[in-house]
């Protein structure tokens, strides 16, 4: 029974996620906690988002590189979570985080190299 | 005299500094409890990708990404919420608690274009 249920319901969750992006595309006048990142939506392309991640080695392919102003370590980001990526890079690209260098990242990235760039880092393991 | 000047100013340096972190790690643990509905009892997250992974990651960025939710710089009902608790104290305890816990985080250095 359930497992009927679950074929006939997995179809239509798996359309209305891929749809989801263009349904739900987030209005300014949202607060930022109540916007889902594009998650599961657009799933990126990990090999793509490897040839965009050199630019990130920068700062974050240094171990204990620092930020000046304040001080603090850049954070490590390879292994991190898909949707916690997305939400983080689209939050710099709207402007609702401050960094300024990785709000100008993430000003440069269309969503598809922010996807990318989410299943290439997630995908890494130590 | 000099010598002693000097020691006393370094004595009052380092008691500054350990006066941020010195919450016992009995109340550490109990505050990580909240942590752990959403960023797991092992700081992973592995439950839901919406949540960051914490342990393994630097302490001090840990400590920075508290104190942008604490003054709105980095907007988060959520975590506004949870961080509005926590005392200067705590937030390095947490901070320096989550950052020592083993877990998947690493340095892109080791993940160089090209390789895995």
């Amino acid at each position: 029974m359930t497992k009927a249920l679950f074929a006939r319901v997995l179809p239509l969750a798996a359309l209305l996620y891929a749809t989801a992006p263009y349904a739900a595309e987030p209005t300014s006048s949202q607060p930022a906690s109540t916007q889902t990142a594009s998650s599961e939506t657009a799933r990126g392309d990990a090999k793509a988002g490897r040839a965009l991640v050199y630019t990130c080695g920068g700062c974050h392919g240094v171990p204990g590189y620092e930020n000046a102003y304040p001080h603090y370590h850049v954070p490590r980001i390879a292994g991190q979570n898909h949707d916690y990526l997305v939400a983080a890079l689209t939050a710099y690209k709207k402007g609702e985080r401050a960094h300024p260098t990785m709000r100008a990242q993430g000003e440069s990235l269309s969503e598809q190299d922010i996807a990318n760039i989410a299943a290439y880092l997630s995908s890494l393991t130590p | 005299m000099k010598k002693t000047i000097v020691l006393l100013i370094a004595c009052s340096f380092s008691a500054a500094a350990f006066g941020a972190a010195s919450e016992p790690l009995e109340k550490i643990k109990e505050k990580a409890k909240t942590c752990a509905a959403c960023h797991g009892e092992d700081g992973n997250a592995t439950a839901n990708g919406m949540y960051p992974r914490l342990a393994g990651q630097y302490h001090d960025y840990l400590a920075q990404a508290l104190h942008e939710y604490k003054s709105g710089e980095r907007k988060n009902a959520i975590m506004a919420g949870f961080v509005s608790t926590l005392t200067e104290a705590e937030i390095q305890g947490l901070s320096d608690y989550y950052g020592a816990m083993p877990g998947k985080l690493d340095d892109l250095a080791h993940h160089e274009q090209g390789s895995d």
